[in-house]
Order: structure tokens, then sequence, then C-alpha cells
């Protein structure tokens, strides 16, 4: 398989700040690359280095074999000439232009023939839906048409790259469902490689063939969606990532963290000095008992929600807060006392670095 | 860190470059056209003459005549100016957009039109209607004619100036206010309404909180624009020797004195630059709340029940006596033979007249007056360069600002670009003549110049040709030119085909307001002017002193024409000239 992008190195710094610290990545042709993390992690920075919209302080961009970007050997490619299109968080549609004017634009800079445009946008505005809205303004559509004609304004002049910066978060949730299904059709049809930024893991999840999870400028994971689930490599993957996300327990000596022998398994693991470890232990792994035992701890239940067919119960107690899924049982009331076994093995054990170790 | 011989770090690089470059630029304008005149004033203040000027007028013999009983009056006429725009604004501001009193759409309109009369034009138009015989049988007003007695007090002095300077600045008052109860969100008063608070308490707990940094600011803007205003003061009070600080100064100017005018000017400066740089102070902490903006959606309106048409007869006769009142009375004095004997006598002769010895000395009608035809093309023609220049100033300043990336320097440009704010029109006028006045160097002296007028008119307007780049500027959100630069567009076909067609009526509307602030400003350049360079507001407060009342208020019937289609116009550019707004 080709490669689309290749990153190698990368830094970004504004100032003193750094936005970017050492990126590598590779991104495969035709995959759809979810760049996902918490607000500020960098993952913007990301997309627009890709796009050109902001050189890289320090390190190469290759896009489809071509490098685009590379300082210290003075290479440098316009935005124009990296033959991707963009879609931005705030759609960024010309107010003063019609929809129909917004998609035929970029086709008229590329010195697309007049008849070719007008077939090309009848044809992104098909497969969009675009049809009885291509004559109005922007500020007459909806947000979920305005991000349509944003989507066929990317993916008119054909390229082979498609950055997507948080598209669907100004959409209510409803629309969210329906864009999702419907960005994923548009992988299916155009091939195009697809990078995706957002925040939302379920976005991530339910799209994603490469999932990278970034976070403080560096990248923590880099895996598919069931990977990043059930394998995280760092304690923020774990902390961050799933739904529910994992429950992250410090382990120690004292009577105020969980004593490594609660998770007997870990005996031949760890030594008696790694008590600032952490383990990762997922939610549907605790089992609740209305009664004290070996392995158990005592916890108050602070609230429990319907999730799916079982119940998702958040607990309180000396060692901290702890998240349960499981089936209902009759001993769960707000502000009772209940009793978490955990596993006898967790998930994963992270260093004091947040590194997996085991 | 970038690497110097990389592309994207000569990219970088270049980016780099032109923002040093336009700040450098905008420093030099700003030094120029802001800071040196005002150096100027200090170096004469700071010379040997300078300070006898000062001792001369704070301790001198003259001192009472000269600073004190004129400031006193500055002061009063500053306090009750703003106290009771406040009263009045608020409390149109509050009926128009709390209550449902009736005809509140009109009499919204209305209000807002006084802010665009010139002021020397309210004054000028209540000697038409209150003037007694005291500057001889040609200046006895309307309801002198009448054969009312109007008292002296009423005629001239510091109750018609306080009057006149109310009935234009409530108007700033009142759309300020507006502004902020717009503000105050329907969910606001909602929240409290629903916690079961009484309406009065609603008012005094929530309403007034939000709206609190508004009426400060508001009240200042008000008590500094009537501590500087000349054109008030000296139509109304010159005649009867009521003096304020600004026709002090001019007076000092004018008779030859000009350090001591520089003193009076530094006074003012003072007086009026502290209480803006008081609200600014003020607004800046009650910012927090402007944050808490409710969607102004459908607003609850208290009823008024049976105070409804009395409370709109009372606004109507507020904004109609403010407004049309005085326009009228200016085109029908303008249209009499005789001040004030408004139906009496009625004639052309003011406007169209050959000259004809036996009326006002032989003088022509205005639109055959080649005095006043030149001071017509004179007028439009430093208005239009101003403007032009103002906003060729203003892009490279509001560019600069917003590309500076140093916050320091980027708020310093901002500061002194908003300097010219706090200092009065009268002052500005002062400091380049104090400055550009005499010959700098090799460059003659500018005085006389229409030079001196541009380059003292784009100062005075810098703070709102930035604001309009600014605004317009806001209006181009940074992804609008990064998709294009995406879809490969050139700078150049960004710059026409996205940004300019984006930002084109905001900057219009911006060149517009500054031609207008020029074209009826007094203040500014009753200082600069000279008889070859004639400008029909000079032109206008010359005929009224000298008694040719008519021919002053035919001038200023035209100037206020000008001066109201004009800030329509721009508001209208602002608000309305996007058609692809309006297909909603």
């Amino acid at each position: 398989m080709t490669k689309t992008i290749v990153l190698s190195d990368v830094t970004k710094t504004y100032g003193d700040q750094t936005a970017l610290a050492g990126i590598n990545l590779t991104v495969e042709e035709g995959a759809f690359c979810v760049l996902l993390g918490p607000s500020g992690c960098g993952k913007s920075t990301l997309l627009r280095l890709i796009s050109g919209l902001e050189p890289p302080g320090h390190g190469d961009i290759q896009l489809n074999g071509e490098t685009v970007a590379d300082p210290a050997n003075g290479v440098w490619v316009q935005p124009g000439k990296r033959h991707l299109g963009m879609v931005f968080q705030s759609y960024a549609l010309w107010p003063h232009k019609t929809a129909r004017e917004n998609i035929d634009w970029p086709l008229r800079i590329a010195g697309l023939r007049f008849d070719d445009r007008a077939k090309r946008v009848t044809e992104v505005a098909d497969i969009l839906n675009l049809g009885p809205y291509l004559d109005r303004y922007p500020s007459a559509l909806s947000g979920g048409q305005q991000q349509r004609v944003a989507i066929a304004r990317a993916i008119a002049p054909r390229p082979r790259l498609l950055l997507f910066d948080e598209p669907l978060s100004n959409l209510d949730a409803q629309l969210r469902v329906e864009m999702r299904a419907e960005l994923l059709n548009l992988h299916q049809k155009t091939g195009a490689t697809i990078v995706y930024v957002t925040h939302d893991q379920m976005e991530a999840m339910t799209m994603a063939t490469q999932i990278v999870v970034l976070n403080d400028g560096r990248i923590e994971q880099d895996d598919d969606a069931q990977t990043v689930i059930s394998r995280p490599q760092t304690a923020f993957v774990a902390k961050f990532v799933g739904n529910p996300p994992g429950n992250l327990i410090t382990l120690g000596q004292t009577a105020d963290r969980w004593a490594m022998a609660d998770l007997s398994g870990l005996a031949g693991k760890l030594s008696a000095d790694d008590h600032a470890f952490q383990a990762m232990v997922r939610p549907e792994k605790v089992r609740l008992h209305a009664d004290a035992g070996p392995r158990r701890r005592a916890f108050r239940v602070i609230e429990q929600l319907p999730f799916g067919a079982e119940h998702l119960v958040r607990l309180d107690g000396d060692t901290g807060r702890m998240t349960a899924l499981g089936p209902v049982l009759p001993c769960v009331r707000n502000g009772a006392t209940v009793y978490a076994e955990l596993p006898e093995l967790p998930d994963a054990i992270f260093d004091d670095q947040g590194e997996r170790i085991a | 860190m970038i690497s110097p011989s990389g592309a994207g770090g000569a990219f970088l690089r270049r980016q780099q470059m032109s923002s040093q470059g336009l700040t450098a630029g905008a420093q030099v304008l700003l030094g120029h056209l802001v800071l040196v005149p005002l150096a100027g004033i200090a170096a004469a203040l700071a010379s040997p003459a300078g300070m006898d000027a000062i001792s001369d007028v704070f301790t001198g013999r003259i001192a009472r005549n000269m600073l004190w009983v004129p400031l006193t009056n500055t002061f009063l006429i500053g306090f009750v100016v703003a106290l009771a725009c406040l009263l009045l604004g608020g409390f149109l501001a509050w009926l128009v957009t709390m209550t449902d009193m009736p005809l509140r759409g009109p009499i919204g309109v209305l209000a807002a039109l006084p802010f665009m009369i010139p002021t020397f034009a309210v004054a000028l138009s209540w000697t038409v209607l209150f003037g007694d015989d005291r500057l001889g049988q040609s200046s006895m007003g309307f309801f002198a004619q009448l054969g009312f007695d109007v008292p002296s007090w009423l005629a001239w002095g510091g109750v018609p100036v306080t009057i006149v300077l109310i009935a234009h600045l409530y108007s700033i008052a009142y759309l300020m206010i507006v502004a902020a109860l717009v503000l105050v969100g329907r969910d606001l008063t909602a929240a409290a309404e629903i916690a079961g608070a009484p309406r009065s308490q609603i008012l005094r707990n929530i309403v007034f909180p939000v709206v609190t940094p508004t009426l400060i600011a508001a009240g200042a803007l008000c008590f500094a624009e009537a501590v500087s205003s000349f054109s008030a003061p000296a139509i109304l009070g010159l005649p009867v020797r009521f003096h304020t600080l600004a026709t002090r100064a001019y007076g000092a100017i004018e008779t030859g004195s000009p350090e001591r005018g520089f003193v009076l000017i530094a006074v003012m400066i003072l007086v009026a630059g502290a209480f803006l740089a008081l609200s600014a102070l003020a607004q800046r902490r009650g910012q927090a709340f402007t944050t808490v903006t409710g969607k102004a959606g459908h607003r609850g309106r208290t009823s008024l029940g049976v105070w409804g048409w009395p409370l709109a007869l009372t606004a109507t006769t507020v904004v109609v006596l403010t407004t049309i009142v005085p326009a009228l009375a200016l085109v029908f004095s303008s249209l009499s033979a005789q001040t004030g004997a408004l139906f009496a006598d009625p004639t052309l002769h003011f406007w169209i007249g050959q000259s004809d010895p036996g009326i006002a000395q032989g003088q022509a009608g205005i639109l055959r007056n080649p005095q006043l035809v030149l001071a017509f093309w004179t007028t439009l023609a430093i208005g239009l360069m101003t403007g032009i220049a103002a906003m060729l100033c203003g892009l490279i300043v509001g560019t600069a600002i917003s590309k500076e990336r140093y916050p320091l320097r980027r708020s310093l440009l901002e500061q002194v670009s908003f300097l010219p704010l706090l200092i009065p029109g009268l002052a500005i006028g002062a400091a380049f003549i104090s400055f550009y006045g005499a010959p700098i160097g090799p460059l003659p002296s500018l005085y006389g110049t229409p030079t001196i007028l541009v380059i003292a008119g784009v100062a005075a307007t810098l703070p709102f040709a930035v604001q309009a780049v600014a605004t317009a500027r806001e209006q181009v959100a940074r992804e609008l030119e990064e998709s294009a630069r995406i879809a490969g567009a050139s700078q150049v076909r960004i710059l026409g085909a996205i940004t300019i067609p984006l930002t084109a009526s905001k900057l219009i509307a911006g060149f517009v307001l500054v031609f207008v602030k020029m074209v009826r400003d007094l203040d500014l350049v009753i200082l600069l002017y000279t008889p070859q360079l004639p400008l029909l507001t000079v032109l206008a407060f010359r005929y009224a002193s000298d008694g040719f009342a008519q021919f002053a208020h035919a001038i200023a019937a035209v100037i206020l024409v000008i001066s109201v289609a004009a800030h329509l116009l721009a508001s209208g550019l602002g608000r309305n000239a996007q058609p692809w707004l309006k297909d909603q």
C-alpha cells in the first residue's frame, strides 16, 4: 500500500510554547485516520501543518511520496499545490457567494472549463443532496446544509486527501449521527484518504480505520479503534478513551491505596517498590457485592445510570472514585454501601511515567 | 525552531517582516499624527513664555477670569449635561426597548438622529427661536418677534449652552444604553421572574448592575463631549461673555497669547481625558458581564397601561424638539427676511438672491456668493481627502494592530490610536498649530494649507477609521482566506475575490463617517482655517457672530442635511450593504 502522509519528527512551537513535539506519523492511502485528543492537545495544529496553512518548525512532511515541507532542506509547497481538500469547524463558507459559487470557485481556480465545472458541481451536489439549495447564500442554509456545502466544496476538485477539522461539533446530536454515516459513505465513494480531527471519541470509534490519540503535543497511541480501547498504551489513553473510560487505580502498600495484594495476580509482575504505578481495570470487570469479602472494598454509590441493558454505577470510597458496569443489582441504591471486587489481573499496568509495562 | 535556510522558514520570515514593516509604519503615523503635536503643546508650555503663561493663568491677576470662572462653568455644564443625558437617554432607551409604549418604533429612530446633527446647528437654531435683541434687531428670535419677553438667561449663556448640549448628546447616551439593554437577555430577567422577584427588584438587582458599566461610560462620554465643545458656548455664550475653557482658549490663541491658550487646552485635555479614562476602567471591570449575553429572543415588555400614551407623547415631544424643530427653525429662518419672524415675510434672498445693498450689506444669497461656493467645494474636498487619508492610515494601523504578535506592542498601538478620542477637537487644532504651524527644518510651515487641515482631520478621526478597519477585518474570519488558499488561489486573487468584497461596505461606511465628521466639524478647524481656505462651518460661525443670521442658518441647514444623510448612509452601509445576509 502506498503511504499518503508521512510525518517525520515534526515539531511546532509558538513563542516558547510547544504545540507539537517530535511527531512521527504514517497514514496509508484510503485510510480514515482520526486525530483524537482533548482541546489544546495539538491535533488542529497537526492538521494545519499537513494542509500547509502553517510551516513546521522542524521535521519533514511527505504527501503522496512528495516532500511538501522540509525546512532543513528549503522545501516548501504551498497549500494550494498539495491537492487536498479541507473542511473547517466553522465551515468557512464564503458568505458573499451562493452554495453553487462556493463549490464552483475552487474549480475555477484549478482552471477547469465552464462545462466541466457545471457538471462537477451537479455531481457533488447530488452526492450530498444539495440540489434544491444550490442558489442560496450560506446565511439562508441550516447548519447541516452549510456543512454539506463545505464538504461538497472540499471534494469537488477530487483531492486525494481530505482534511476535516472538527466538522460535526456545531451540529445537533441527531444531525451528527446522520452526517457520520454520510461521511463514511463519502469515504467509500471517493476512496480519498481522510484525516479527521475530533475530541469526540464516539465519532472516532465509529468512523476511524486508524486512531491517533494526541495529548500535550505528543502521540500517545496510534492504532485501530479496537486496539486503542482494549490495549491502551498509556495511562492517558486508558483514562481518555472508552465508553465508559477505564478505572485507573494507584497501587500501593498503605491503607489509603489499593494494596497490590487485592489484585492477586499482580504479585509476580511488580515488586513492592512499584507503588506509584497505576493499574487499569475496565468497568465491566468490577464486580459489586452486597457483603464484604476477600479482595473486596467498601464504596458508597453516588449514582447509577442505565447503560444499554446494564447499569453504570459511580462509586466513591477511601481509595478514590470508581466506575462499575454490570447487571442491575438489588443492593445498589444511591447512598448505599456496596463492596467492589477487582479481577485478579488488571487490564493494563502503567509505570510512573504513564507508559504501559504490562 | 525555524531553520534559517528553510523555505517554510522563509515564508514565516516574510510574514514576520511584513508585520514588522507594518508596525513600523503604524508607529511613524501615530507618532506624527498624535504624539508629536501633543509634544508640541508640551514643549510650548515648557518654554519660558509657557512657564510665564502657566503662572499667569493659574495665579496671576487674570487667573479668575481666565481659568477659574471658565473652569467652574465648564464643570457645571459637564455635570448637568451628563446627568441629564443619562436620565433622558436612559428613560427613552427603557421606553423603547423594555416597554409596550405606542409609537416606540418611530420614536426609537428619531432618538438616534440628534447625534447626527452638528452642535453648532442646534445652537444656531436656539438663537432662531429664543434670541433677544442683544445683538441688534436682526437677532431677535421667534418668541421675541411674537412679543414675548424672552429673559436674557434663556437667550444667552450657560442655560442655553447646557440645553443645546443635552439636546445633542442625549442621543449618544440613548444609543449606548439601548445597546446595553438589548444585551440584558430575556433569559436574565426571566430567570429572576421565575425566582419570584418583583419587577422593581429585577430592575434594581438585574438590569442596573448589567448596564451600569454602560451608564458610566455614557455619562463620561457626554461629560467629556460637553466640556470640550467649542461651538455651543461660542455661539450662545460669547455674546454675553459667558466663557468655558474652550472659548477662553480660543480667545487667547486668536488674540495673540497662544501659550495661555495652550495652558487652558492642557487643562481641558486633563479634564475630558480623565473622565474618559475612568470610564474605560469602569467598563473593563464590567466586561465580565457582557459575556453573559442571552439571545435576545422574544422580549417580554413591561405593560405601561394607561401611561402608555402620555409617555409616548412626552417622548415624542422630546425627540421632535431635538430633531425636527431645530431643522425647521433653521430652514424657515433662512427663508425669512428677518430672523425669528419665521412666517412673516418669506424670501429666497438668502439662498439665491442677487447682491442688494439694502439687505445684509449687499451680501448675495449663499448659492450665488463666490466665497460660499468656494467654501462648499473646499469643505467637500477637505472632507473627501481626509476620509481617504484617514482610511488609509486606519488600514495601516488597524492591520498592524491585528498582525502584531507582541501583546505589549499591540496594546500600545491600540492605546495611542484611540488617544485622539480623549482630546477635544479644539485641542487637536491647537496642537497642530503649535507644531506644524512653524517651518520644520527644510519643510515650510503648513499653516494656511489644506494639508494641515487634512492631517489634523486624520488625527482627530483616526480612532473611527481604525475601528472601522477592525470591524471590517472581523467580518473576514481567518478560515475564509485559508480555504481559498487551500483551493490554490493566489494572494491577489484572495484579496480581490474574498477579502475586499467582504470588507468593502464596512470600509466605505468608515470613510463616510470620517467624511461627515470633517464636513460638519467646527471645533477642530476653527483654529486652522484661513480666509483663503474657507470652510462651511467656519463661515456659518462667522456669519452668525457678525449678525448675518440667515446666511448662517442657511449654511447650517445645508450641513445638517449633509450630515444626517451621510450618517444614515454610513449606518445603512454598515448594516445592509450585504445582500447575502438579507435573504434569510
